[in-house]
């Protein structure tokens, strides 16, 4: 089976289940992080054996790593709000976050994306590290700064590596495809490496096109996009990729 | 230059002081006590890090830090910021000044012990056996179940059984007892780790660069750390040689993980399995370092100096 994880609320992931569903991939289920933490029975083991994964959820369905196929991933953070007001509420959170970044660990490739120790679905990381990053892949880097005296509270509000309201447009890597905008060759191949670099081969990535030299340069990346921003043949690739690197098991 | 980053009185930190002191290295303290004296910037331009630290009425280049020592702890539990609002000035201040000095320690050239992200992998204890078994370790059966049924037949199936926290909260080991199992039920909000014991010598292995210091430790405790609170007795700790194959395998284990300086929890069967239980990114070595004499801070500080 295929698998897409992802929040209840991710329109983009929902758009894509269908879309990944009607181009004949199947069985293909969509576990929602709400499935995961409400009612499901959980059977995760790590041993001799290597590390696996059984979960039943309310509705009957069970997924076991053994027969997933492939993935996409779009899980951000582990929903618990049945739990609120709980006197051990900060514990079961860090307790289920611990387990999901451990179970998502063995699901197999092909797998959009992958679980990091700073992500649940590919890292997350900092504005300043992302330029370092995109500048150690070719891209064209805004000058960035940072300061001890910002007035911004990155406690409550995202570091953006361009001002607020800067025109951007955002590509789709995956794999050894861009998607979203026909960029030069150049900046294409740059762009998949900053893919490679950062281990996410479903990065999201955001560039200004403008002045002084109709340049495109580098604006911000997220291992979360907009998947419909790459529209069809974003879907049709994914579904290939899904499909041909499937793991083949013996019957 | 070395920049040593976190509280001077902390033992870990004096002990690296000491013995950089000892060496006659040049370091400077940021004592994270005095944050409100400091200031940092940071600018990054074509990937390159570049900007200015001031700190003991001194300013730096942060390209003259070649190496860094960081033991920040959380500043919202400093001293002077606990009991500010969550709006107060000072504490925006300090996020932002210790969040320029963490984000240039993650690009930064400089030899860093440690940088945050490869920190990452100990807040999921089994998350991190899936990377350590990689490295040729063994790593105990494990069972993580919100379901008793489960936990009762894994019990059946092992015999001594030990509990423990699956991220790195709370994380006591406690042997898993027959008073336990009736409240078993419990397991049903929160899943919950369980683990086979395992027999054998613990040994606390700390890895610097590819420096290794290896230390057993006697306890009849299920977690030797809490060995008088658990068992009556204080863990009798003494140096011990590993065999040149495991002080390579624990020395790929940290630098595959990231880690210039780590302590990794391994315990060696009478059968001379070697099991590891986890990998940690901020050893407190101090505790070792004062049992046996084993020069771990000369060591962190060597590393620091670059030799």
């Amino acid at each position: 089976m295929w698998l897409m994880i992802c929040s209840s609320q991710d329109a983009s992931a929902l758009w894509a289940y269908q879309g990944l569903r009607a181009r004949g991939l199947h069985p293909f289920e969509l576990v929602t992080a709400e499935m995961l933490t409400t009612t499901a029975k959980w059977e995760h083991t790590v041993g001799a054996d290597g590390a696996n994964f059984n979960v039943t959820l309310a509705d009957g369905r069970i997924i076991n790593n053994r027969y997933v196929s492939g993935v996409v991933n779009r899980l951000t953070h582990v929903p618990l709000q049945h739990l609120a007001g709980t006197p051990d509420f900060e514990y079961a959170q860090q307790e289920y976050t611990a387990l999901f970044m451990s179970w998502l660990k063995t699901l197999p490739s092909p797998i959009f994306n992958g679980v990091q120790s700073q992500g649940l679905s590919g890292a997350w990381r900092h504005a300043s590290e992302w330029v370092w990053l995109a500048a150690q892949a070719g891209l064209r880097t805004p000058s960035y700064s940072q300061s001890s005296h910002d007035e911004i509270d990155e406690t409550l509000q995202l570091r953006r590596i361009v001002p607020d309201g800067t025109p951007t447009a955002m590509v789709i890597t995956l794999g050894d495809h861009v998607f979203g905008q026909n960029l030069p060759p150049q900046i294409a191949n740059a762009c998949k490496e900053l893919a490679r670099l950062c281990q996410t081969p479903l990065l999201g990535i955001e560039l200004t096109l403008g002045p002084p030299h109709g340049l495109w340069t580098f604006a911000g990346a997220t291992p979360m996009p907009d998947l419909r921003l790459g529209g069809e043949p974003l879907l049709n690739e994914l579904a290939r990729q899904l499909y041909v690197n499937r793991p083949r098991r013996n019957s | 230059m070395i920049l040593l980053c976190g509280i001077p009185t902390e033992t870990p930190f004096a002990l690296v002081r000491e013995a950089l002191d000892y060496n006659g290295a040049r370091y400077v303290v940021l004592n994270q006590r005095k944050f409100s004296t400091m200031k940092m910037s940071l600018e990054i331009s074509g990937g390159k890090p570049s900007g200015k630290l001031q700190l003991n009425g001194d300013s730096y280049s942060i390209d003259e830090f070649t190496g860094v020592f960081t033991r920040l702890m959380d500043y919202h539990h400093l001293p002077e910021l606990k009991d500010e609002p969550v709006d107060s000035p000072q504490l925006k201040f300090c996020g932002n000044l210790f969040d320029t000095l963490t984000r240039w320690a993650e690009i930064s050239t400089a030899r860093v012990v440690n940088r945050v992200a490869p920190m990452g992998s100990n807040f999921s204890k089994p998350f991190q056996a899936q990377l350590i078994k990689r490295y040729g370790f063994e790593v105990p059966e494990t069972l993580i179940t919100n379901d008793p049924d489960l936990v009762r037949a894994f019990r059946a199936r092992h015999g001594r059984v030990i509990y423990k926290s699956i991220s790195g909260v709370r994380s006591i080991v406690q042997t898993l007892s027959d008073d336990d199992m009736t409240r078993i039920d419990n397991i049903r909000w929160c899943p919950t780790q369980f683990q086979a014991f395992v027999e054998g010598t613990n040994v606390r292995v700390h890895t610097v660069g590819e420096k290794v210091f290896a230390t057993a430790i006697k306890t009849h405790a299920t977690d030797y750390r809490y060995a008088h609170r658990q068992s009556g007795d204080h863990a009798a700790l003494r140096p011990v040689d590993l065999s040149d194959d495991l002080a390579e395998m624990c020395v790929n284990l940290s630098t595959g993980l990231g880690l210039a300086f780590a302590g990794i929890d391994l315990k060696i069967t009478p059968e001379n399995y070697v099991y590891c239980f986890e990998v940690n990114p901020s050893p407190a070595f101090s505790y070792y370092e004062s049992q046996t004499g084993q020069p771990i801070s000369r060591a962190v500080a060597d590393y620091l100096s670059g030799s």
